[in-house]
C-alpha cells in the first residue's frame, strides 16, 4: 500500500520537477555570473578560492550550493553582495545583475543599491550574527528604515508584522527583548525577518541551519518555504548537506575546488549524477549505506587550492580518473537541458563507467528496514551477553544554590560488550555531559558507574585508576581543537604511553606509534609533524590512534564525525567500524543526527532534556518509535532523496503532552529490549501501540 | 624534443572535434566550452601549462610532472584510459619539515633592526667586560690628591676617555662596571621574575582550587605600594645588589603571574586538555605540554619589556637612596650626576644614552623575536 502511495508522490513531484525545469529553460537569468575568480591573499601567498565559475539565476527558483569546506560556496555568492574579506578580491570574470556588472563595484555606495535591498543574505551563526547589546525590535527596525524610507511608528508595526511573518509569537512583547532572550532557532527567525525585510528579489542562506538543531532546522526550512511562496524570492542555499538540499532544492550546484562541477535539477542530480565526484559525495552517505558494510568513502582531502592545479582538480581521489584527467581540464557537458557536469566521463571518447549509486533505490523512508539489518547479530541480544558498561540513576548538576543546573538526571542504561550503543539527542540534551562522566571528566553528583561490574566514580586506588584510563577512551567531536597544535603527532599519539610508561624503550614506543598510525590509515612519516598539517579527517585519525594505543576496550566516540565534511565522514566511520571488529572494541556513539547513527549502532538511546526517554535496538526504534520525542525527532531527520524528502510529514514535540503532575513517569522495559519513560496511562497506550 | 612533442599533443587535442552529447541549444558560451571551441587559447594555455611543469623541479610538482611527460606524448586513445589509482597520493597533505624553532629563527631573522639591535647589544655586554681591562684607571679611585685637585669634573679627554666625576673618578671605567652591574642584574631579575610568575601563573590559572588563593595574595601584596616595600626591606634586611635582586623578583612575578593565568583561561578548558586528562596525562605535564608552549611568544615578550623595566626601577630606588652605592650601577650615576647635570652635563648623557640604548634594543628585539615565537606566523 505504502508503495503505491510513494509511486503516486514521486511522479507528482517528478512533473513538478519537470514544470520547474521548463520554466528554468524558458526564462532568462536574472543574475548571471561568468568565468568569475576570486583571489585571496594569505601571508604573500595566492590562494584561488574559486576558479572560473559560472551561475545562472532564475527568477523564484531555489537553488543549493553544495560542497566540502574549502570548496569556496561561500566565497562565491559573498561576490554576489561585495562580501569578500578584505584580502579577497575578484581578479577575473562578470557577475551581471540589473545590467550592471557588479564585479565591477568599487565603492560601499554602489554595494549599498543592491545589498540588502536586492541581494540579501542569512549567515550561518544565529548567536553571532545578531547584536547583543540592541533590542530585537530596533534591530530589524533598522533595516527598514535604512531601506525602505518609512520612519517611527510605522516601522515599528512594520517590524512587528514581519516578526509575525517569520513565525515569532507574541511579537509585540518580543519586539522590545533583547537577543539573548531568544533561542537559536528564534534568532535565526529574527536574522530572516532582517534579510527579508526590505522585500529582496534574491535571498542567500549560508549554512541558514547547521548550527541548530534538527527538529529546528526542519522548522526555518519550511519557514524559507514559505517566505519564498508569499513573497516570491529567488533562494540560494550554501549547504554541506544533502539532506537539506534534498527538501528544498529545485535546482543544486556540487562545488568543488573552486569550480562549479554539476549542475542540474534536484532530481536529476540525485538519481542521475554524472561527475565521479557527485557520485562518491553521494554513496558516501550513511543513510544510504548497507549495515555491516563498507561505506564507499572518498580518500584523501581536497587540493591544496595555494597551488596550481593541473587538469581536473578530483583525479588525484578519483578511482576511475582517466589519465586526460591529469593533464586537460574537462569542459562542461551538456547531460540534459538542465543539467551539465564537467568530467571527461562525458566525453564520447571515454569508457562507459556504470553509474555506482542508486539513491532512488537505496533511499527509504525512516520506517522501512535498513538493508543488511537483518543480518546483523547483535552483541546485546546473545545469551552470554556480557555488561562492560552500567550506569545506574546517573545525575550530574552543575552550579550550585540557585544558579544549579540539572544537566543529566536519573539515566539508566547497559551497555554490553562489543556493541556500539548510541546517545542521540538535541544540543544541551546532556548528552556530552554522559559521555565526559563515564570517562570521568565530568564530576558525577549521584549514582553510580560500574565498568566490568566494578564501580569506577568515587575514590579509587591509584591501580584501578590507571586500569580505567587504560580501558575507558575517548574519541572527541572538533579534530581541530582536540589536537594540541603545538606538539608534534608523534608526542600526540605516544601521550598515554608516557603517561604509565607502557613502553621498554625508545625504540618499543616509536613502533608502537608507528602501528597505531597504519591502523587508522595514516602514513608512519607523519609522526614527525604537526596536526595543522594534516585535514579534518586525518585528524580526526591522529585522535583515534592515540586512544587506540591505550588498547582500551571501551570508547565513548562524542559526535567524531560532526564536525567533518561529508566526503570525509565515511572514512572515519569505516575506520570506528573496522575497529571495532578487528579488536571487540565497544562503543558510546554520540550524535545528534539520527540518521547517520542508524548506520553505526546496534542499539539507540534517545535522550531530550537530561533524560533518556527511549532506548531501543536500532532498527526497532526506527520502526516502532515510542515516545513523541522520539516520533518528532525521526519526522525531521533529513532524507537524501529528493521525492521522499519533501513528502514527510513533520512532527512537533510538545512536553506538555506529558501530564505529570499525579501519575509519576518511570523507566520501564515495555517489550524486551525496549524501554520508554512514562507514566502508567502512557505505558499503556505504548504498549497497544506495539500490539496494533 | 620534448616540447615540440608537447605542442603536437595539444594541438591534436585542441583540434580534436569534440562532439557533445546533445544538440541541444546552448544559451551560454562559456557554461559549455567543450575542448577546442577556444582553440587558440587551450593550446597557448597547454604550452604554457607544460613549460611551467618542466622548469620547476620542485618536489611538489614531481608525480605532475611525470604525469604530464608521460601522458603528453600518449596517443589520444589512451588518454582515455583509466589512469593508475594511488591511495598515498590521494593521503598526501600539502607541505612538511615544519619545525617551530627553525621558523621561529627565519621568522626572526627577517627583521633585520632587530637582529642589528642584538648584535649591538652583545656587543655592548661584551664590551663592560672588555672595557676595565683597556682602560688606564681604576674605577675606584679616589683623586682628591693636594697636588692635582684639577682631576675633579674633568671633561672628556685622551687620558680620561669619558672625564671624571665629582670625586675625580675615571668616567669611563664606572659607566662600563656600572653597564655590566645593571645588566647582570635586570636580565637574573627579569629571568627570575618569569620563571616563578609563569610556574604561578600556570597553577593560578588552571588548578581551579587555587584560584582564589592566588587572587586573594595578589591583591594583598598589589595593593601596598612597592616603594614601600623596597624601603622596608633596605632598612631591615640592607643594602646589597644581591639582596635587591630578591626583592625585586619578589614583586615582579605579580604581574607576570597575573598576565599568564588570564591566558591559561583561554587555554584550559579546550578539548585537547580533556584529551590529555583522559589519557591520564598529570598535572605538570599538561602545563609543560599543553599550555606553556602557547604562551612562548607572551613570556618572551614580557621577559624583554621587564629588562629595561628593571633598570628603569633601579634608578628609582638609587635615587631615594636604598641601593648599596659602593657597587656602580647605571642608576646609581644617573643619579649622582643629576645634581651636576646642568654643568658637566657629559655625566648624564654617557649613561642615559646606555639606558636609552638597552631599553630600545630590548623593545625592538622582544617584540621581533615574541611575533616570531608566534605559530600563527609560520606558514
Amino acid at each position: 500500500m505504502s508503495e503505491i502511495n510513494n509511486n503516486i508522490a514521486s511522479t507528482s513531484l517528478e512533473q513538478m520537477f519537470e514544470a520547474r525545469a521548463k520554466q528554468v529553460l524558458s526564462s532568462e537569468p536574472i543574475l548571471s555570473a561568468r568565468d568569475v575568480e576570486v583571489q585571496f591573499t594569505l601571508r604573500g601567498q595566492k590562494l584561488n578560492a574559486i576558479r572560473r565559475c559560472s551561475l545562472d539565476l532564475y527568477d523564484g527558483e531555489t537553488l543549493a550550493i553544495v560542497g566540502e569546506s574549502g570548496s569556496g560556496k561561500s566565497v562565491f555568492t559573498k561576490t554576489f553582495v561585495g562580501m569578500l574579506d578584505k584580502n579577497g578580491t575578484i581578479t577575473g570574470g562578470s557577475i551581471m545583475y540589473d545590467g550592471k556588472d557588479l564585479a565591477q563595484f568599487k565603492t560601499e555606495a554602489q554595494w549599498r543599491t543592491i545589498r540588502g535591498k536586492k541581494i540579501a543574505m542569512v549567515t550561518q551563526d544565529p548567536m553571532t550574527s545578531l547584536n547583543p547589546l540592541k533590542k530585537i525590535g530596533t534591530q530589524i527596525r533598522e533595516a527598514i528604515e535604512l531601506n525602505q524610507n518609512i520612519h517611527g511608528k510605522a516601522a515599528k508595526a512594520e517590524a512587528i508584522k514581519l516578526l509575525e511573518l517569520v513565525g515569532i509569537q507574541d511579537a509585540e512583547r518580543r519586539y522590545s527583548q533583547y537577543p539573548h532572550e531568544f533561542s537559536g532557532g528564534m534568532r535565526q527567525r529574527v536574522v530572516i525577518a532582517i534579510a527579508v525585510a526590505c522585500n529582496p528579489q534574491i535571498l542567500i542562506c549560508d549554512e541558514p541551519t547547521t548550527a541548530l538543531d534538527v527538529t529546528i532546522q526542519a522548522q526555518i526550512l519550511e519557514l524559507i518555504r514559505k517566505l519564498q511562496r508569499e513573497k516570491h524570492m529567488t533562494i540560494v542555499y550554501i549547504t554541506h548537506d544533502l539532506g537539506v538540499v534534498a527538501n528544498v532544492a529545485d535546482r543544486v550546484a556540487v562545488m568543488y575546488a573552486g569550480q562549479i562541477i554539476e549542475i542540474g535539477m534536484a532530481n536529476e542530480i540525485f538519481f542521475h549524477p554524472n561527475h565521479p565526484y557527485t557520485w562518491a559525495l553521494l554513496s558516501a552517505m550513511p543513510q544510504l549505506g548497507v549495515k555491516g558494510e563498507k561505506l564507499p568513502a572518498i580518500d584523501g582531502t581536497p587540493p591544496n587550492l595555494f597551488n596550481a592545479i593541473q587538469g581536473d582538480s578530483f583525479a588525484p581521489r578519483n578511482r576511475k580518473a582517466l589519465n586526460i584527467d591529469y593533464i586537460e581540464e574537462p569542459p562542461m557537458f551538456d547531460v540534459t537541458p538542465t543539467h551539465q557536469a564537467k568530467t571527461w566521463m562525458l566525453d564520447p571518447r571515454a569508457p562507459k563507467v556504470e553509474q555506482t549509486i542508486d539513491v532512488a533505490k537505496l533511499s527509504r523512508k525512516m520506517n522501512e528496514a535498513q538493508p543488511g539489518s537483518s543480518d546483523i547479530k547483535h552483541p546485546h541480544l546473545s545469551p552470554d551477553r556480557e555488561a562492560l558498561v552500567e550506569v545506574k540513576n546517573l545525575q550530574v548538576t552543575f552550579g550550585t544554590g540557585r544558579k544549579k543546573f540539572v544537566a543529566v538526571d536519573d539515566v539508566n542504561f547497559t551497555i554490553y560488550k562489543g556493541e556500539t550503543f548510541s546517545l542521540v539527542g538535541e544540543s544541551g540534551s546532556g548528552k556530552t555531559t554522559i559521555g565526559r562522566a563515564l570517562v570521568r571528566i565530568n564530576p558525577i553528583t549521584n549514582g553510580e558507574v560500574y565498568y566490568r561490574g566494578e564501580k569506577i566514580n568515587g575514590k579509587l586506588t591509584r591501580e584501578q585508576d590507571e586500569n580505567v584510563i587504560r580501558k575507558c577512551q575517548m574519541i572527541f567531536q572538533d579534530p581541530m581543537a582536540s589536537l594540541n597544535e603545538r606538539a608534534k603527532v608523534d608526542y600526540i599519539v605516544s601521550e598515554g604511553l608516557y603517561n604509565f610508561h607502557l613502553y621498554e624503550n625508545e625504540h618499543d614506543r616509536q613502533d608502537k606509534v608507528k602501528k597505531a598510525l597504519e591502523e587508522v590509515g595514516l602514513l608512519p612519516e607523519f609522526s614527525s609533524r604537526f596536526p595543522h598539517e594534516f585535514s579534518g579527517g586525518q585528524r580526526q585519525r591522529i585522535g583515534i590512534a592515540r586512544s587506540l594505543i591505550m588498547q582500551p576496550e571501551f570508547i565513548v566516540a562524542d559526535e567524531p564525525i560532526s564536525a567533518l565534511d561529508v566526503s570525509i565522514r565515511a572514512q572515519v566511520l569505516n575506520l570506528l567500524n573496522d575497529l571495532k571488529k578487528n579488536r571487540g572494541l565497544t562503543y558510546l556513539f554520540i550524535a545528534h543526527d539520527l540518521s547517520v547513527v542508524r548506520f553505526i549502532s546496534d542499539r539507540i538511546a534517545v535522550i531530550h532534556k537530561g533524560r533518556i526517554v527511549e532506548l531501543a535496538e536500532a532498527e526497532e526504534l526506527f520502526r516502532h518509535p515510542l515516545h513523541p520525542y522520539t516520533k518528532a525527532l525521526l519526522s525531521a531527520v533529513p532524507n537524501p532523496n529528493p521525492y521522499l524528502e519533501r513528502e514527510k510529514q513533520l512532527l512537533v514535540y510538545d512536553p506538555s503532552v506529558h501530564d505529570y503532575s499525579v501519575d509519576k513517569p518511570v523507566w520501564c522495559e515495555i517489550i524486551p529490549d525496549h524501554f520508554v519513560y512514562g507514566n502508567g496511562r502512557e505505558l499503556d497506550a505504548y504498549r497497544k501501540e506495539i500490539e496494533g | 624534443m620534448a616540447k615540440k612533442q608537447e605542442i603536437k599533443t595539444a594541438d591534436r587535442l585542441a583540434n580534436s572535434d569534440v562532439e557533445v552529447q546533445s544538440e541541444l541549444p546552448r544559451t551560454e558560451t562559456s557554461r559549455m566550452t567543450p575542448f577546442g571551441a577556444n582553440e587558440d587559447k587551450n593550446v597557448v594555455n597547454l604550452k604554457a601549462d607544460y613549460n611551467k611543469v618542466d622548469a620547476n623541479t620542485d618536489k611538489k610538482y614531481e608525480r605532475g610532472t611525470v604525469h604530464t611527460t608521460t601522458r603528453s606524448r600518449m596517443p589520444e586513445k589512451q588518454l582515455f584510459d583509466f589512469a593508475e589509482y594511488h591511495s598515498q597520493d590521494a593521503e598526501k597533505t600539502g607541505y612538511s619539515n615544519y619545525s617551530y624553532w627553525k621558523s621561529v629563527w627565519a621568522n626572526f631573522t627577517k627583521k633585520k633592526v632587530a637582529v642589528v639591535m642584538a648584535i649591538v647589544f652583545f656587543a655592548l655586554l661584551i664590551f663592560t667586560f672588555i672595557a676595565p681591562l683597556i682602560s688606564i684607571y681604576d674605577a675606584n679611585t679616589v683623586r682628591l690628591d693636594h697636588v692635582n685637585r684639577e682631576t675633579r669634573f674633568l671633561s672628556p679627554n685622551s687620558h680620561f676617555w669619558f672625564g671624571t666625576d665629582s670625586l675625580g673618578c675615571d668616567y669611563w671605567c664606572q659607566v662600563w662596571s656600572a653597564t655590566r652591574t645593571s645588566i647582570i642584574l635586570s636580565v637574573s631579575v627579569s629571568i627570575g621574575q618569569i620563571i616563578v610568575g609563569v610556574i604561578i601563573g600556570l597553577l593560578w590559572g588552571y588548578v581551579r582550587k587555587l584560584d582564589r588563593f592566588f587572587t586573594e595574595l595578589y591583591s594583598f601584596i598589589n595593593n601596598i605600594p612597592t616603594i614601600i616595600y623596597m624601603t622596608l626591606i633596605a632598612l631591615m634586611i640592607g643594602k646589597s645588589t644581591l639582596i635587591m635582586a630578591v626583592a625585586l623578583i619578589a614583586l615582579y612575578w605579580l604581574g607576570t603571574a597575573r598576565n599568564i593565568r588570564n591566558l591559561v583561561f583561554i587555554y584550559r578548558d579546550r578539548e585537547y586538555n580533556l584529551a590529555s586528562r583522559c589519557l591520564g596525562t598529570g598535572l605538570w605535564r599538561i602545563l609543560a605540554k599543553n599550555i606553556f608552549p602557547y604562551l612562548i611568544s607572551v613570556i618572551v615578550l614580557r621577559l624583554a619589556l621587564s629588562i629595561p623595566g628593571v633598570i628603569a626601577y633601579e634608578s628609582t630606588l638609587s635615587y631615594l637612596g636604598l641601593l648599596d652605592i659602593t657597587t656602580p650601577s647605571l642608576g646609581i650615576l644617573l643619579r649622582d650626576a643629576r645634581s651636576n647635570f646642568l654643568e658637566y652635563p657629559y655625566l648624564m648623557i654617557f649613561p642615559a644614552a646606555i639606558v636609552s640604548l638597552i631599553t630600545i634594543t630590548f623593545y625592538l628585539v622582544g617584540n621581533a623575536f615574541s611575533d616570531a615565537c608566534d605559530p600563527r606566523n609560520h606558514v
